[in-house]
């Protein structure tokens, strides 16, 4: 494990950003990517329950014994969910009314599990933390992404704290497909698409 | 034998870590998430029921217990009176039940205005019945003294076009609470004195 | 012995028959000529602007994504041209252009490219695209409020939703011949009953499309429509109207058939065509949208691998 500390963090952001290259943990970005701001509220969530539990696994990667490992992983994890869901119930409750079954479903987002797995229990602390902080600001940025994408199209306008910003003005028809579950699909792989076009260059 | 052991005791402790963190932020977030969830649910209707209120009314709240069940009762300050109270009751409605947040002006004993919380009536017909203001303005201001009827039933509430059910439902929930608010009366007055400021 | 026919693989030099995919599709966009010219003469310039427009921009999106994936240019093989010319052929003359560019983008780029191009849509690529527009812009679909300033020498009322909301009333002021001779408004090429029906006729004895398919699309529709009317002939129209209003003749013969959407053998293609024609009648019946043939067409396009499971046994298989 020679790669620089920088990388770790880096590789979350580009190579390795989840959804469009692990392609993992689709459940959330298909389904709260209807907005701008659930998008990178569900961003912000699984990024804290990411960087967490990669902190604490690490720590713990000496202790944990190998056969029970996903069973530790998987309460480490809840519990930081749990955390979030009380955090966010008290403090933004409208977006918690947004977001609704999907905060708890982080439990069982892959890339939550995935990092835990395959990077946590075998790197130190301070890698862990870089790996899960990049890993979840990826996410973030992809999510807001595809969710500015399905928004603007879907309804001409970005919303931000209940104002939205027209961005096509009044003669703008909405392309209500694109907020309908199918367009998450069809928008995501377009999304894919570019990604791979740009990435072979 | 020694991994066994060692399994059970980190699985173990780290579950007392988790149950203990969890119970210590439930403990500290309980109060701000149950203001939240009556803020966003309920308050909308609240503030529109206690228009011109001098008080916070989700703050301003207390509960009498109605049988199994509590009630909560909402407190609205007029001019450094308290005379308003509003609760939740329901009614059937065409897609379920449908929950009415009802004012009542005790002192002069008649509706300061009624507001639908929950619902799941149909969106554009039905579900009027919490987006139209001209409907839930049916209500300000009428007696409590003869139950409140729409006018296919002989009252004088004009039902939401194509909603007659959904209006129906929220005429019964506001006579519910008319007889709710008959037998409790005295205890509302006595609790009603201590927000006197 | 009786005489058994077998398969008989003979030596080079071989001698191709000269039918090919290019050909297949210039025919069908030869056999919609009539009804598009028709079109023409009713809607004028719109419907001209509005055709061209499609047929251009499809092309354009088909060699964007040929450029883009790196792969062979296959704008000549006209199947891009095909596919504008029905997209086109199905809107109302007054569509506003950025609906007609989106509209091919759809039909050519997530309809038939993503798949692999053509010959691996699962999809009609049309059907997928009109089906999307239609969910999202009804309004643009709603042929009353479109042509509202037309001035033709027809009522401009589009008969198939006057069925929808007032029954067989809402029709009674339609003549059938009138309606099979594209006397009434619609899509720009899909009200000319006879010049779709002289298409697909041609189509089939080329060998271009299957008789199978449109035949029992339009007897599912009959028999459907025909039930329904049976019931209650005040609310449900005579199955005659059904055949020859909205999107049914153009639907049973240039949508329905589309090559790598439907099944190859006989049986299949039979209960694929009828399946079809019920879906039509009970989403035009029974349903939310106005006409159901493009979603009807969607849905059997949907179970078309299921019904290619239907086969005869492979010589000498033992079971």
């Amino acid at each position: 494990m020679a790669k620089p500390l920088a990388q770790e963090f880096f590789k979350g952001l580009w190579d390795e950003v989840p959804p469009f290259r692990l392609v993992l943990g689709l459940c959330p970005v298909l389904a709260v990517t209807k907005s701008v701001e659930n998008g990178i509220g569900m961003g912000i969530a699984t990024t804290f329950v990411l960087v967490c539990s990669n902190v604490l696994v690490s720590l713990l990667r000496k202790a944990i014994p190998s056969k029970v490992r996903i069973a530790c992983f998987i309460v480490i994890i809840a519990t930081f969910v749990t955390v979030v869901e009380l955090v966010m119930q008290a403090f933004a409750y409208p977006l918690f009314l947004k977001l609704g079954i999907f905060i708890p479903l982080i439990v069982v987002n892959c890339i939550v599990l995935g990092r835990s797995e395959a990077f946590a229990s075998r790197n130190g602390v301070f890698r862990s933390f870089l790996d899960g902080l990049g890993i979840g600001i990826g996410f973030t940025l992809s999510l807001a992404v595809l969710a500015a994408v399905r928004e603007l199209f879907g309804t001409g306008a970005l919303t931000f704290w209940e104002k939205p910003i027209p961005i096509f003005g009044p003669s703008f028809q909405p392309f209500s497909f694109m907020i309908e579950a199918p367009g998450a699909f069809v928008c995501l792989g377009l999304l894919l698409c570019i990604m791979n076009l740009v990435g072979k260059k | 034998m020694r991994e066994m052991i060692k399994m059970v005791v980190v699985l173990t402790i780290l579950s007392c870590f988790s149950g203990g963190l969890l119970a210590y932020i439930h403990s500290g977030t309980k109060e701000r998430i149950e203001n939240q969830v009556l803020e966003f649910v309920k308050g909308p209707a609240i503030r529109m029921i206690f228009e011109g209120a001098t008080n916070d009314p989700i703050v301003d709240r207390f509960q009498i217990k109605d049988g199994d069940i509590e009630r909560t009762f909402f407190v609205g300050v007029f001019d450094g009176e308290p005379r308003g109270i509003a609760f939740e009751t329901s009614g059937k409605g065409y897609g379920g039940d449908v929950g009415l947040m009802v004012g009542i002006d005790v002192k002069e004993n008649k509706l300061l205005g009624v507001g639908v919380t929950t619902h799941a009536e149909t969106p554009g017909m039905g579900a009027k019945a919490q987006t139209d203001p001209n409907f839930a303005a049916q209500f300000r201001d009428i007696s409590l003294e003869d139950p409140i009827n729409v006018n296919q039933d002989g009252g004088n509430i004009n039902a939401i076009s194509g909603a007659t059910i959904t209006s129906r439902a929220v005429c019964a929930a506001t006579n519910e609470a008319n007889d709710i608010y008959k037998e409790f009366k005295d205890q509302l007055d006595d609790q009603l004195k201590s927000f006197k400021k | 012995m009786v005489e058994q026919k077998k398969l008989i693989v003979s030596h080079a030099p071989f001698w191709h028959s000269g039918s090919r995919v290019t050909e297949r599709n210039y025919h069908t966009i030869f056999a919609a000529l009539p009804a598009v010219l028709l079109g023409f003469y009713y809607y004028g310039m719109p419907a001209v602007g509005v055709l061209c427009l499609s047929v251009a921009t499809a092309i354009l999106w088909e060699l964007i994504i040929n450029l883009v994936s790196r792969r062979p240019i296959t704008i000549g093989d006209g199947n891009a041209a095909l596919i504008g010319l029905l997209f086109g052929m199905l809107l109302p003359a007054t569509m506003p252009w950025w609906a007609v560019i989106t509209g091919t983008f759809i039909a050519i780029v997530i309809g038939k490219q993503i798949f692999g191009g053509i010959g691996s849509n699962a999809f009609n690529p049309v059907a997928l695209a009109v089906a999307i527009m239609m969910v999202s812009w009804k309004d643009l679909f709603d042929f009353d409020s479109m042509l509202l300033n037309y001035d033709l020498e027809f009522a401009t009322v589009y008969p198939i939703a006057a069925a929808k909301y007032f029954g067989a009333q809402g029709v009674i002021s339609f003549n059938l011949w009138d309606l099979f001779m594209g006397r009434q408004i619609g899509g720009i090429g899909t009200t000319f009953g006879l010049g779709l029906f002289v298409g697909g006729v041609y189509l089939i004895l080329r060998g271009f499309i299957r008789w199978e398919i449109s035949l029992s699309f339009l007897a599912g529709v009959y028999i459907t429509a025909f039930i329904f009317h049976l019931f209650d002939p005040i609310r449900f129209i005579s199955p005659a109207y059904h055949l020859l209003t909205g999107y049914t003749i153009i639907g049973a013969f240039f949508l329905a058939t589309e090559d790598s959407s439907s099944p190859v053998n006989v049986i299949p293609m039979l209960i694929y065509g009828a399946a079809g024609g019920i879906m039509t009648v009970l989403i035009r019946n029974t349903g939310a949208y106005v006409d159901g043939v493009i979603l009807a067409i969607l849905v059997i396009n949907l179970i078309h691998p299921l019904l290619d499971k239907i086969r005869p046994k492979a010589l000498g298989k033992v079971v």
